[in-house]
This record gives C-alpha cells, structure tokens and sequence, in this order.
C-alpha cells in the first residue's frame, strides 16, 4: 500500500513548523541547533516525497546535498557555540548581542 | 598671400629670441652678468635674420623690387582645412625690422640699467620672451597664433610690469594690464568665431578672400571688425580700456621703452593695417576706429599737459601717438599709420631711454619738479631728449614730421574734417606738453636739494608714481660705485639718434618714395595718393601744422622755459601743483569708471556668490548629503538588534510572506 504525497508533505511542514518554532522560541543555543537540523530534515522529507512521486532522481540528489550541508552547519555551528561558552558562560543566546547595531 | 616654400630663416628670427629666454630662464642663476650677452645676442640673431630674410626676399622677387609680396610656409594642419603657418610680407618686415632692431637697442641698453639688478638674469629672459611673443603675432598668418602672440605678449607685459614684485604699485598695475588685455583677447576671440563661422577658417587669406566674395551677411563684417578692435584697443592703450598704461610705468624703464616703441602697444595697429580688406569692408568699422584712435590722441595729449612724474608724461604722450597711428589706419591711410609706428618707434624708445639715463643720474627720482638744470650736468640727455622732442612734435624736418603730416593730412583727404581738426590741435598740445617736460627738467636750476613740499609735493613719497622717491630695490643690491660704464646706456641712444633724425625721409617722393615701394604690394590702390580730395594742399597742411606746434612750443617756454618763469620756478610749479585740475590729476575719472562699472559690480557678484550661493547651495548640499546619509544610518541601525532569535523571526515571517503572496497573487 502506498501512502499518498499530501500526507509526506503535511508532515514534512509540521517537521519545519516545530523547528522553525525552536530556533524562535527557544533561547538554549544547542536546542536552537536541533531544532535547526529538525528544518533540515523536514526540507528532506519533502525532496525525497516529491522525487518518489514524480519519479525523478534530482530530489534524492539535493536531500545529499542538503545532508552534507546539514551536517557542516552543525559542525560549524557546535564550535561557535563551544567557544562563546568557553569565553563567558552563558546558556542563552538573547546574551551573545556583541553584534548590535 | 605669399609664396608658399621653405623658410627656414623665418623660424631663426622667430624663435632665436624664445631659445634665448628659454636659456636665460634655465641657467639664469648660473649665468649671472652673462644673461645680458645672451638676451642681446638672441635679439641680434634674430634681427640678422630679420635683414638676411629681407636680402633673401629682394633677391628672388622681381628686378628692381625692394622686397616680395610675400613668402609663406604652412607648420602644420591643425584640424582639416585649417593650416597654421608664418607669414612674411612688407607689413611683417617693417615691423620686425622695428622689434628685433629696436628690441636689440633696448636690451643692449638693459644691459647698463639693469646692472647690479637682483633680478638681472630674470629681467633678459622676461625681455627675450616678449620679443619672441611679439614676433609670434606678427609673423602669424591666421587669427589663431596671431591670438596666441596676442595672449603671450599680455602675459610678458605682466611679467615685466610687475618685475619689482616687491612693490604692491607694480604688482597692481601689472595685474591691470594683464586683466585689460585679456578683454581684448575675448574681442578677438569673438572675432574668430565669426570668422569660423562665415569663410569656415581661420586664415587672414581667407577672411580677407570672404570680403572680396561678399560673404558676410548684413552686419557681420562690421562686427567682426569691431570685435577685433577690442582687442586693439585693449593691447594699443584706446580709449576706454587705456587706463592700463600709465600704470604700466611701475616696469623699468627699458619695459617702458620695449612695451611703448617696439612692441606691445602698436600690435592694435599691426593688427588693423595687416586686417586692412576687411575695414576696406566697412565704412562704419573706419569710422569707428578713426574717431577712437582721433579721441586717444585727444585725450592722451590734455592728459600729458598734466603729469609730473616724467615716465607718465612719455606714457601719456605714446598714447596719444599710438591715437594717430589709430587714427590714420582706420580713415584709411594705411602707409601714414604704419609709418608713424616705424619713426614713433625711435623717438619713442630715444625718449624713454634718454628719461632712464636721467632717472639713473639721479638715483630713480622721477618727478620732474625735483629736477630742473640738467641741461649743463647730463648734456648728452639734454640733446637727446631735445632732438626726440622735436620729432615727435613734427618738427621738421625729423621723422616725426613726415609720419605725422602723413597721418593728419590723409585724414582730410579721406574726408574727415573732424579728426584733421583734433589732429592738428593734438599735435599743439603734444608741442606744449612735451616741452613743458623739457624745460622744467633740463632748464632752470636744479631742485632735488629742496624740501619736496615748498614745490607742491605733497606726498614726497607718492610724488607721481607711488614709486616717486622709493628707492627701486635694485639699488640696495648695488651701491652706485658699482654702476655700469656709461656707454652702454648712451651707445643705443645715439644709434636711436639716427631713425630719429632720418627715418622719415623714406617717404619723400611721394609715390616714387621707398616707403611707398614698400607697401603698395600690400595695399595696392587703397594706398594710392587721390587728386583734389582735399580742400588744400599737403604743403598748406603741413604750414598749419607747423604754426600750431610753434604755438605749442611758445606757450611752453612762455609758462616754463622764459627767464621770467625760470627765475621763480620754485614757486611756479608749487602753484601749478596744487592748482592743478582735478579732471586731469584724475584722468579724466576713467579709472573711477571702470572701477563703478566693473570691478565693483564684479566684486559685488563675488561677494554674492562667497557668502550667499557657496555656502548655502554648494555647501549645503554637502550638508544635507551628510545630514541624510546620518539619519537612514540611524533607520538601518535600529534593525540590528544583535538578538539571533529577532533574526531569525524575521527571516520566518519574510519567508511565511513569500508563500502566502505567491499563494494568493501568483496563482493567477
């Protein structure tokens, strides 16, 4: 049995929907991260649910990139984070506004 | 117009002169007391040139003919059509002959005046420059370097009158002269333009070929005549741009000599005589240029009667002069013009130069109340300056009287009662001022011991020329033990002796005259002597002439040269100082004019634009620019807060916008 393309999409948003409410609302620079690589994961669903559905390769392809890309983001991502923490030790990313205008 | 061919004599005399300025100008300080050798050997280079070009020119022409029509060599072909080239004709020869053989006298001359100058080497290069600018405007055959000459030689009489820049006097006065010019380089270029614009080119053949061919429509030929007589106004001291050269006289005396004989001053008549087809054009265009040149003399000549500082008295006197030459090649009289320019030449720079030697003998004092009785101490100036006297009185038979009778006289037969009138009249006043001058300064006893005020100087250090009793500052660099030997400033004069006494013979003959010879291939018939234009006789003319000046000459020994004056002179001149009309210590109020009209409106129009325009719209645009580039920087600031979560809402509900605009507006 074969599980409609509505259905994958509808979730895949729900996915981006909790992550992008995450990276709001959330003030935990690592959550912000998780929820961030959630975002990720739910633009994948979408690519991989639409290439099954149109029978056409490019999707699988971009879901690799967008893994690769994920998986630098995280690593990049990490290092910022463990270098605030290790400058001044703070849990919350609303403290980290050296960057004011 | 000339034979086109390869001249390569006519580069040495134009451009001997430039090299040699080129050279004193590079190595001055190196070559000291040399640069005078220099200077005058450039001048004398060019002058051999001037004669072998002559010989050269007789030589190819026809048997029998003094000189060619003319040769010619194209330089370059500036733009298609429009050929830039030198020239060389009768009219180019008189005066070359004029600014590189007189040029020479004045720079060998220098060489003794100068001595001891700071400025020594500087002076010959400034010198070598103006000769070299003045050739460039005589040896032209179109307007455009004919211009570049024009400009170059204002430039060089700036430098020159302004040459003791540490007197303000001189730095004004060479800035007036400078600004005058320059009005008169607009004129010309106006006429330029139209010229480009009628015959489509900017060569004399041209524009004189366009008068022939009737090429200019209505009043065009006249405009463009007038248009060039600003520019001869300005250069040749017409009224009323001629304020500039009495002032002029803040320059050494040799400039004086250099600015008002050779070269300079009589350009304005260079240019008319050499445009001559196209005032042949244009009745109006004469008329005008007889009655300013006919009113310059006038005026030149009253202004003369009331001068005390002895360089204005021959400032004032070339003026008027320079009025006849004016005068006559605008009626027309094209070879009496011309010639007066070739004798004014040597009585002019003999009377500047004889005025320098006196100025020297008595340490630069140039007020003619502190001279008097310099008859028995300098008797060399004495007869020097008596003879240049006589001559450009018209007395005969010395040259002045040939060219001067030439020039009056035409008037008359050129039908102008009116200028004949003042030209005679002129000619009294020039016999009056002039031996006023004389006998106050060479006769009597001498006055420079007496206390400046009992003479009616008021202000003994702004006697004349603020440079009255000012020591120039060449003196302090040379104490008088130092001086030059005489005979450098005395062998010119006598060699001026000759073309004073003689020059004016050249025209005696009437048409079989060598003066005639000369430029009939020039002017052709325009030149050629008319029957019976005339109510009387040229003799009777001449007999009128000579009355009024001996009338002239009586007056002035009457008030100044009679035993009865001479004896209480001291006492005389006092009065005569502060009695003096205020019309002419002020010239007429020219200066006072020009002042209310120009300067001051410009000044007013500077002002407005410094302290209203500037600041407000050019500065203030600067302003607002900064004022606005502030405030969108304070807009675009306060977006960034520094809070990652803000940023990325932002990013959230820009994307959510996205989608819902492409959901509703793209579907359709």
């Amino acid at each position: 049995m074969s599980v409609a393309l509505a259905n994958y999409i509808a979730l895949s948003a729900v996915i981006f929907m909790i992550g992008a409410a995450g990276v709001v609302l959330r003030r935990n620079p690592l959550v912000m991260l998780m929820a961030i690589e959630l975002m990720w994961n739910a633009a994948n669903l979408a690519f991989v649910a639409y290439a099954r559905a149109s029978m056409n390769n490019a999707g699988h392809i971009f879901a690799f990139l967008v893994i690769t890309v994920a998986a630098a983001e995280a690593a990049i991502g990490l290092a910022i984070v463990v270098i605030v923490f290790r400058r001044a030790e703070f849990v919350d990313v609303d403290e980290v506004s050296v960057l004011k205008g | 117009m000339g034979i086109e061919g390869q001249y390569p004599l006519l580069f040495l005399i134009w451009l001997a002169p430039f090299a040699g300025a080129i050279v004193i100008w590079a190595l001055g300080p190196k070559l000291k007391s040399w640069s005078g050798p220099i200077g005058c050997a450039a001048i004398g280079v060019s002058f051999v040139a001037t004669l072998a070009s002559w010989a050269d020119a007789v030589r190819s022409g026809p048997a029998g003919a003094t000189t060619v029509v003319g040769a010619h060599q194209t330089m370059v072909t500036w733009i298609k059509g429009f050929a830039l080239g030198l020239l060389w004709d009768p009219l180019t020869l008189v005066w070359t002959l004029i600014i590189t053989g007189v040029g020479f006298l004045i720079h060998f001359y220098s060489m003794g005046y100068m001595h001891g100058d700071r400025g020594y080497p500087r002076f010959f290069a400034y010198m070598n420059f103006f000769v070299f600018a003045m050739l460039t405007l005589v040896l032209a055959d179109n307007f455009v370097v004919l211009l570049v000459g024009w400009g170059l030689v204002g430039l060089a009489s700036f430098f020159l009158i302004g040459f003791w820049f540490e007197r303000p006097s001189a730095v004004a006065a060479a800035t007036k002269a400078f600004v005058m010019n320059v009005v008169g380089d607009v004129g010309i270029l106006f006429a330029i333009f139209i010229l480009v614009a009628v015959v489509g080119s900017v060569s004399f053949a041209d524009a004189f070929a366009g008068v022939q061919a009737h090429a200019y429509n209505g009043q065009l030929l006249f405009i463009a005549c007038a248009a060039l007589f600003v520019g001869c106004a300005a250069k040749s001291a017409q009224v009323p741009l001629h304020s500039w050269l009495p002032d002029a006289m803040e320059g050494p005396t040799p400039v004086s000599a250099l600015i008002h004989a050779a070269t300079m001053v009589t350009a304005g008549v260079y240019l008319i005589a050499r445009c001559w087809p196209m005032w042949q054009g244009s009745a109006d265009a004469r008329e005008l240029v007889g009655v300013i040149g006919g009113l310059t003399a006038l005026l030149g000549a009253i202004l003369g009667i009331g001068q005390w500082d002895i360089k204005r008295i021959l400032a004032y006197s070339t003026m008027s002069q320079i009025g006849y030459m004016i005068m006559g090649v605008g009626v027309g009289a094209y070879d009496g013009g011309v010639l007066h320019f070739f004798t004014h030449a040597f009585f002019k720079a003999q009377l500047f130069l004889t005025a320098g030697i006196v100025i020297h003998a008595l340490h630069n004092e140039q007020d003619v109340r502190r001279m008097g009785g310099l008859r028995a101490r300098e008797p060399f100036a004495f007869w020097s300056m008596l003879v240049a006297t006589l001559s450009i009185c018209g007395f005969p038979p010395l040259a002045g009287f040939f060219s001067k009778d030439a020039v009056v006289y035409e008037t008359l037969v050129k039908g102008h009662p009116v200028l004949y009138a003042i030209g005679v009249l002129t000619a009294g006043i020039t016999a009056y001022y002039m031996f006023r001058m004389v006998f106050i300064t060479f006769f009597g006893t001498y006055r420079g011991e007496i206390d400046p005020s009992s003479l009616g100087i008021r202000h003994p250090e702004l006697a004349g020329t603020s440079a009255g009793l000012l020591k120039h500052p060449h003196d302090e660099a040379a104490p008088h033990e130092e001086h030059a030997p005489a005979w450098l400033m005395t062998a010119p004069v006598a060699v001026l002796f000759v073309g004073t006494i003689f020059a004016g013979f050249l025209d005696l003959g009437g048409t079989n005259s060598f003066w005639y010879g000369l430029l009939q291939p020039v002017f052709g018939a325009t030149i050629a002597p008319v029957e019976g234009a005339a109510p009387f006789s040229e003799l009777a003319s001449s007999a009128l002439v000579f009355i009024v000046v001996l009338a002239g000459i009586g007056l002035a020994y009457l008030r100044y040269g009679s035993t009865a004056a001479l004896r209480d002179s001291v006492a005389r001149l006092r009065n005569e100082s502060i009695r003096m009309f205020p019309l002419l210590t002020n010239a007429f109020y020219f200066d006072a004019a020009i002042d209310a009209l120009f300067v001051r409106p410009s000044r007013a129009f500077g002002t407005f634009f410094g302290v209203v325009v500037d600041p407000l719209v050019i500065d203030g645009a600067v302003r607002e620019a900064r004022v606005s580039a502030l405030w969108l920087g304070h807009l675009f600031r306060s977006f960034q807060t520094g809070l990652v979560r803000a940023y990325a809402l932002t990013i959230v509900f820009g994307a959510a916008a996205f989608i819902v605009y492409y959901a509703v507006v793209g579907a359709h």
